[in-house]
């Protein structure tokens, strides 16, 4: 099959689109296919057997003055980049709008000398891709959670008027949902993220395959010989998505007999505003690191070095540091929202399992834990077993073949 | 001086001079014909007017529109009350989010009645706010270019 993949992002380390593209793209290959990737910046890793196709972005929105690249002084003037730049000024997130119609050219272009059996986008959703029907190949979409549970979650923390009307403009709900009701299939990463996608864009549920994430076990594994520091608990997240519910975990902090100290993995100084101020506030100043950003191998030995993960997730299409820290053999206190409950598995075998913002509950696992070794040890042992035998990238891909070809057979009735 | 830096100053020069006459002739010189030589938007053909008016009003409509819904979901999204260690201040986004309504609810209606009444002002002030929003946006450029590095860093050369 010659199958191309679409991602506004490409690169693994901007989120768990870039890891989704990587994996899936290297997994079809390895199944025999043709695989294609038309990505926006960062571009992904050069994998053998994936042929890559770059869209190029100013990226308008995160720059703020330095957008001008001297090799092309007036390639702001262009009418797409005029728009893009025009819309970012006015706090509008325009980059996924853009590259669909970027990509519906570029498209148009390889079809002159590729016939491509399927096209797959991650995550993007654009008015362009309504062109991109229009080419005669069966277009079919990722969505790893709607962005609605984005936008409220962001709300529950009190925030100035002009704040909320960024966060109001931020996001593209509006085009989300026209658009992915028009696609021919959505494919999503968890049951539950299915039922929000209905909830929040209206697609009917028959329209939508549930295809679970894999985990690559050969990078995440537990590290012998790593001697576990006492009291440790990681997180792994962006502490400024407020999704990821890192305040219940510093007030959890707070509560805890243990004196625990906590590594935060994040995305650097940059994406850090209310956090230190929080960690102040709660008088947790000495008892938490921040690493910024690190390459995998630095975290897979952090995951070893802890005696515990928490996700204390408001919500969760996935959650992908979940099994991430369950591959490592470290025992996961998360919450019971979203699809984390899926992914984690049983309370107390798999990993533990609290009730969203809740900060107590997650102090009374954070001790319960450090006072049980063997059940740290047990469980630990569990959760790795469960990522091996349900999470892998190879049964992933399988299954987006049959769903694929599922798809082209309907497609080829019409 | 380098070329693209001489068409960033050309940019800056041209937007300048067309938003200065975008304004004197919009507010300036047209004010007084209305005043003193009695300029009539009813006297124009009505597919005429309508021709300007419509994609005028349209994009000025989305652009209230859009306050509008930002002012409607402040006011009524439904989220869990913040953990109280983080609320610290009093949070006034409803009471804003309230006038906003109110506020793009009226201009909207103003709009709308002076488009029906073919009334002058309800076409110049969107107009020229489109117009300067695209001129701004090109001078805003055309700094950028005269300020930026004109040379290639090592690495990309």
């Amino acid at each position: 099959m010659k199958i191309c993949l679409l991602s506004y992002r490409g690169n693994p380390y901007c989120g768990g689109q870039g890891i989704y593209v990587m994996y899936i793209a290297k997994e079809l290959v390895k199944l025999g296919h043709e695989v294609h990737v038309v990505a926006g910046p960062p571009y992904p890793f050069e994998e053998n057997g994936v042929i890559i196709h770059r869209i190029s972005n100013h990226n308008y929105f995160n720059k703020g003055t330095n957008f001008i690249k001297p090799h092309k002084p007036f390639a702001t003037l262009q009418p797409l980049n005029l728009y893009e730049f025009i819309a970012a000024k006015f706090g509008i997130f325009p980059e996924i709008e853009t590259f669909s119609i970027r990509a519906f050219l570029k498209l148009k272009e390889l079809l002159k000398t590729h016939r491509f059996d399927i096209i797959h986008d991650n995550q993007c959703l654009g008015y362009g891709f309504l062109l991109i029907q229009r080419l005669g190949v069966p277009f079919v979409s990722t969505i790893h959670h709607p962005l609605t549970i984005d936008r409220s979650t962001w709300f529950e923390h009190p925030s100035t008027f002009n704040l909320k009307m960024k966060r109001i403009l931020y996001y593209p709900l509006l085009m989300q949902k026209i658009v992915s009701n028009r696609m021919y299939r959505i494919i999503t990463v968890s049951h539950n993220a299915a039922f929000e996608i209905n909830k929040a864009f209206g697609v009917d549920q028959d329209n939508i395959s549930v295809i679970y994430n894999g985990m690559d076990s050969t990078i995440f594994y537990p590290v012998k010989g790593v001697k576990k520091k006492k009291n440790s608990i990681i997180f792994v997240g962006n502490v400024e998505d407020r999704k990821k519910g890192i305040i219940y975990l510093l007030k959890a902090m707070s509560l805890t007999r243990h004196p625990v100290t906590l590594t935060i993995v994040d995305g650097g100084a940059p994406n850090r505003s209310s956090v230190p101020r929080l960690i102040d506030k709660l008088g947790l100043n000495g008892r938490v690191t921040f690493t910024g950003k690190i390459p995998i191998d630095r975290l897979i030995r952090l995951y070893s070095q802890t005696e515990i993960a928490v996700l204390p997730s408001l919500y969760e299409g996935f959650g992908f540091p979940a099994a991430e820290a369950m591959a490592c053999e470290l025992p996961v206190i998360t919450t019971t929202a979203g699809a984390l409950p899926e992914v984690v598995g049983e309370h107390m075998k798999t990993g533990y399992l609290v009730p969203p913002r809740d900060a107590p509950a997650i102090a009374q696992g954070i001790d319960f834990l450090l006072d049980h070794p063997d059940i740290r040890s047990t469980m630990g042992k569990a959760a790795r077993q469960r990522v091996l035998e349900i999470f892998t990238w190879e049964s992933a891909a399988r299954e987006l073949v049959n769903m694929y070809r599922e798809v082209i057979n309907a497609y080829g009735r019409f | 001086m380098p070329r693209p830096r001489i068409f960033g100053y050309l940019a800056v020069l041209s937007t300048l001079i067309l938003a200065g006459l975008v304004t004197y002739s919009l507010y300036l010189l047209t004010a007084e014909n209305i005043e003193y030589s009695g300029t009539d938007l009813n006297k124009i053909n009505n597919f005429t007017f309508y021709a300007v008016a419509l994609p005028l009003s349209l994009v000025s409509v989305m652009v209230i529109g859009t306050g509008f819904w930002i002012g409607w979901t402040i006011l009524t999204i439904k989220v869990v009350p913040p953990m109280p260690d983080i609320a610290d201040k009093k949070d006034y986004s409803k009471i804003k989010a309230f006038f906003l309504c109110l506020f793009t609810l009226c201009l909207g209606a103003l709009l709308l009645y002076g488009i029906s009444i073919k009334n002058f002002w309800a076409l110049a002030i969107p107009a020229a706010a489109i117009s300067l929003v695209i001129l701004g946006a090109i001078f805003w450029v055309g700094i950028a270019i005269i300020t930026t590095r004109s040379t290639l860093p090592e690495e990309k050369k």
